[in-house]
């Protein structure tokens, strides 16, 4: 009775995901047709499996370039936002004092903040800086993977700061008796322990950054520094989108990062059992 | 044990992320206060006036900034309960050990991989023209018909496409909290003949408190500055009764040109929800059992 | 020490040469020009614009970068970008209200060359300087099915309800708008604005409050005209751009109020079996298409001098040159408002506007002088709830224009 139920349970739970996921199928099944067929059903499965829309976006977009800026950008930015940040983090849940207090409470309060209202002053600020410092911060990936790093630490730092508390302070101190420097505890004792929440922190920023339409769309203007996102919008004008192809280079943008998360998601199972074994 | 070199330790480790974070935040944030006290249409050359408090009066005066603040409480609570319970719902039918576990966790996942922008745009194709083709040839014509052209539909519609996108985000952190549960105590429950319901409320739920604070948190941040998916969904429609926050005050500044008014208003509204929200962090921060 | 300031001084001279060599025959003979960029809001250009610059290029030796136009956010990442005074040294600006808001950027092009060639009065002006030209003149109407629709029985209010209702008992839908801003009252509210005898000054009374639209004789056959389509037409807003083109090419509906544009959504549907054309919306006696310039091309004044003499460079070839005017015609397909173009295998519907603008049979877009936003922020919605509403009259919906109106003219 419980191995009938136990398939049951699995059936359900397997159709309940297929339903989920039927707006993709509507996606992909849609960027095969062309404007007339697409008009007489929306949900029908396509004539003919031409590859022609695919090879057609492609080539608009650019892909092969845009997929590289966007993994550059992508992972440097990621990379950044969780060294920086975990430390960020440790330090203000070990002091214990008004500034690492309003320093946190800073952090969390910002992430309330609309972009909109960011926009217009930040380009202004990243104008000077360029102005003044002579550091070019727009139309530049160096640009906009500081800008990324900016608007990403908040939730970092909140995140880490949840977890680290799980991170016993004894193994710390051992370490610190051990004659290990505040860096060496750091990244020898606590960041290991962080593996969990850095994963998810990881996953989250890279799917964030890699589908973020709006700061590339300001900062970036060359064409040869286009991320994935950008090229993508190549197809929705202003009153008219070319779904077929826009269908096509949606579901190209997914792939990659639907292999990212499938492949992340081995990892996280390794690191949690090997954290259960210990 | 204090040492000189703590201070030091301390600025190093947390100055350099700080130190960007101010330029790209704060600094921006406030300068856009600055401009809340002017009159400005957006354009470089043309002329700032200081007109003081005007701009604040003035959006207490503005029927649809307070339609399209209440519009936005309601989503916002709409969207909590919806993606909490779903995300917890996921994460729990996910960690049952069944064999469809890992393949079920990336379906759940992958609307999550689409953003925003273009996900309202899908499901704006589906909500109008997909419906309008299942509607009559199923004849469950009160179910599957135009949702974007009424009004409570159309908000229902927002709420189920912000769920979609954000069920499977929270069910990761959920999962994340429910992994760092040892079995050991489970188990233990167990001998001592706690049943399914028991062992979930009595040890799970308590123990999801800092995943349950997180997932709070963020789905109310993310609820709350929502534009992408309301802006390609509904475009505030039908009849800007669908306008949520941060797409009134873009049509405020890019729309109307009317930049300090928009600044007034994203001023004011953030002022409430980081009321509203560092409160609800500090109570369920204190409920939070520490290891 | 004699031989080694000589050698010296030969070996700075020969530098020099080696220099100013190498400069040279890195370049050809007249001196390139800087790269320029180009930034516009028509995506169904963009591709063509591209490869015309790729030409250009082969052309000239001048290179012209073409920025990703980004339909609806054209305006917004536009304002940031000038903001931060990183500008495009071409963009295209919409008329009207955002023309006039970008003003402050343009270069004064009064004394180029090839100004000369614009259209009378298609050039974009500020007291009395030039400082944009459009590529091209658009023109909307009712655009019609020859088989189902005589244009010789819609002349007016009555001949327009009988078309609708007779085809509505037949099982056809008679006209249709679109649920979008434009396509559901932005183009439409512009003729009875055209009729007036002073269009701008009209609009600028409305703004004040000195006159209403409910009380004015076209808006009123207006509201009329409303209750017709309500009754017995299709609800636009449960018709998108797509679906509007696509029940029009399959035969479903027989008039359609757009412009010239919509021939591009019809070539997906090869051989429509039937031919097309536009004719004027007979509002009070109207018997003209509106023609008017979508838009113009403008140089950023925040150039440097090299920049803005590479754009007018540019321009200039695009303008006289036998590749522009291909370029401009057949690629980008736009009716050319310039007087040294000959425009032959238009498409039906821009051959219509074509005929219009030559002969002067045409009304003005009203539309490009309402107050900014108005039509997306405050019409659209009031026309939404009309549609929406069952028991609304044309009468009570002009009540509400006019409300809508006044808030926004504020």
């Amino acid at each position: 009775m419980k191995r009938v139920n136990k398939a049951l349970f699995e059936a359900f739970l397997f159709l309940l995901a297929l339903t989920f996921l039927s707006p993709i199928y509507i996606m992909l099944v849609n960027s095969f047709k062309n404007r007339a067929e697409l008009y007489q059903n929306v949900l029908a499965l396509p004539s003919s499996l031409s590859f022609e829309y695919y090879g057609e976006a492609i080539r608009k977009m650019n892909f092969f370039t845009a997929f590289g800026n966007s993994l550059f950008v992508t992972l440097v930015s990621v990379g950044i936002v969780v060294v920086l940040a975990s430390m960020t983090a440790w330090m203000l849940v070990r002091t214990d004092n008004r500034w690492s207090k309003l320093m946190f409470m800073t952090f969390v309060s910002t992430m309330l903040i609309p972009f909109q209202t960011l926009m217009m002053p930040l380009m202004q600020v990243m104008d000077w800086i360029r102005d003044v410092l002579h550091i070019p911060m727009l139309n530049t990936h160096g640009g906009l993977i500081y800008m990324n790093v900016g608007f990403h630490a908040s939730m970092a730092v909140f995140l880490y700061h949840g977890f680290i508390k799980s991170v016993p302070i004894a193994l710390e101190e051992a370490a610190t008796l051990d004659g290990c420097s505040k860096f060496g505890v750091f990244w020898r004792v606590v960041f290991p322990m962080l593996k969990t929440i850095t994963i998810t922190i990881a996953i989250l920023d890279v799917i964030s950054i890699w589908n973020d339409y709006l700061l590339p769309s300001l900062t970036l203007s060359n064409k040869a520094l286009r991320t994935i996102p950008l090229s993508t919008f190549y197809f929705f004008g202003e009153f008219t989108i070319m779904w077929n192809l826009a269908m096509a280079g949606l579901t190209l943008t997914i792939i990659p990062v639907v292999i990212f998360y499938v492949f992340a998601q081995k990892y996280i199972i390794k690191g949690i059992t090997a954290g259960a074994v210990k | 044990m204090k040492t000189k070199f703590d201070k030091a330790w301390f600025a190093l480790f947390t100055i350099p992320l700080f130190f960007i974070f101010a330029t790209v935040v704060i600094i921006p944030f406030a300068i856009g206060i600055l401009y809340s006290f002017l009159s400005w249409d957006g354009i470089s050359a043309n002329p700032k006036v200081f007109v003081g408090m005007d701009n604040f009066v003035q959006l207490f005066r503005d029927d649809r900034f307070l339609a399209s603040a209440w519009t936005s409480v309601k989503f916002t609570i709409f969207a909590l309960i919806a993606v909490n319970v779903l995300g917890l719902v996921f994460s729990l039918l996910v960690t049952g050990g069944l064999r469809m576990s890992n393949a079920a966790r990336t379906m759940f996942f992958m609307p999550n991989l689409i953003g925003g922008l273009i996900l309202g745009y899908i499901w704006q194709f589906i909500f109008t023209d997909a419906f309008k083709f299942i509607g009559p040839s199923t004849g469950l014509d009160s179910i599957f018909f135009n949702w974007l052209l009424h009004p409570q539909f159309a908000l229902y519609a927002l709420v189920i496409v912000f769920t979609w996108q954000m069920a499977g985000y929270t069910m990761i952190v959920y999962i994340a909290g429910i992994q760092g549960i040892p079995d050991e105590l489970l188990e233990a429950a167990k001998v001592d003949g706690a049943n399914g319901w028991h062992r979930l409320t009595k040890i799970v739920f308590p123990l999801l408190m800092p995943a349950f604070t997180i997932c709070l948190f963020l789905t109310l941040s993310g609820a709350f500055k929502i534009f992408d998916v309301n802006l390609s969904l509904t475009n505030g429609g039908p009849m800007n009764t669908t306008e949520l926050f941060a797409l009134n005050i873009y049509n405020e500044i890019f729309g109307y040109s009317r930049y300090g008014l928009g600044q007034a208003k994203a001023i004011l509204f953030f002022l409430i929800v980081a009321a509203v929200t560092l409160t609800q962090v500090v109570i369920t921060k204190k409920r939070e059992v520490q290891m | 020490m004699g031989k080694v300031k000589t050698s010296l001084g030969l070996l700075a001279a020969s530098l020099v040469v080696a220099v100013a060599a190498g400069c040279n025959s890195a370049a050809p003979a007249d001196s390139k020009l800087p790269k320029i960029s180009i930034f516009q809001s028509k995506v169904e250009i963009a591709e063509s614009l591209e490869a015309l610059t790729q030409k250009y290029k082969e052309e000239t030796g001048n290179e012209v970068e073409v920025w990703g136009s980004a339909g609806d956010a054209y305006v917004t990442q536009l304002q940031a970008k000038l903001a931060a005074d990183e500008g495009p040294t071409i963009f295209s600006v919409g008329s009207g209200s955002e023309a006039e808001k970008f003003k402050s950027y343009y270069y004064d092009m009064s004394n180029e060359p090839y100004v000369q060639y614009i259209a009378p009065n298609m050039e974009l002006t500020f007291d009395g300087k030039i400082y944009g030209f459009p590529l091209g003149v658009e023109g909307f109407g009712l655009v019609y099915n020859k088989s189902m629709v005589d244009p010789r029985n819609v002349t007016d209010l009555n001949s327009f309800q009988q078309t609708l209702e007779a085809l509505k008992a037949e099982g056809k839908n008679g006209f249709s708008l679109s649920q979008e801003a434009y396509f559901l009252i932005g183009h439409i509210i512009n003729t009875p604005f055209a009729l007036q005898p002073d269009p701008q000054g009209f609009i600028e009374k409305l703004n004040k409050g000195e006159v209403k639209m409910a009380e004015t004789k076209e808006f009123q056959e207006f509201g009329k005209f409303l209750d017709v389509i309500k009754a017995s037409a299709v609800n636009p807003l449960e018709v998108t751009y797509d679906s509007q083109m696509g029940d029009f090419a399959t035969g479903k509906t027989a008039m359609v109020h757009q412009g010239n544009w919509s021939y591009g959504m019809l070539t997906d549907y090869g051989d429509l079996g039937f031919e097309i054309s536009m004719m004027p919306f007979p509002l009070a006696g109207n018997d003209k298409l509106a023609v008017g310039v979508p838009g113009s091309w403008v140089i950023n004044n925040g150039a440097s001098p090299e920049e803005i003499k590479a754009a007018n460079e540019f321009l200039n070839w695009l303008l006289t040159s036998e590749t522009g005017h291909n370029a401009i015609v057949n690629e980008f397909k736009f009716i050319p408002a310039l007087t040294n173009i000959e425009a032959n295998n238009l498409d039906p519907l821009s051959q219509a506007v074509f005929e219009a603008t030559s002969s002067g049979q045409t009304i003005p877009w009203a539309m490009n002088y309402f107050p900014q936003g108005i039509i997306v922020n405050d019409l659209a919605p009031a026309a939404q709830e009309f549609f929406l509403t069952k028991d609304m009259t044309g009468e009570q919906f002009l009540q509400k224009l006019d409300e809508a109106w006044a808030r926004a003219a504020k």
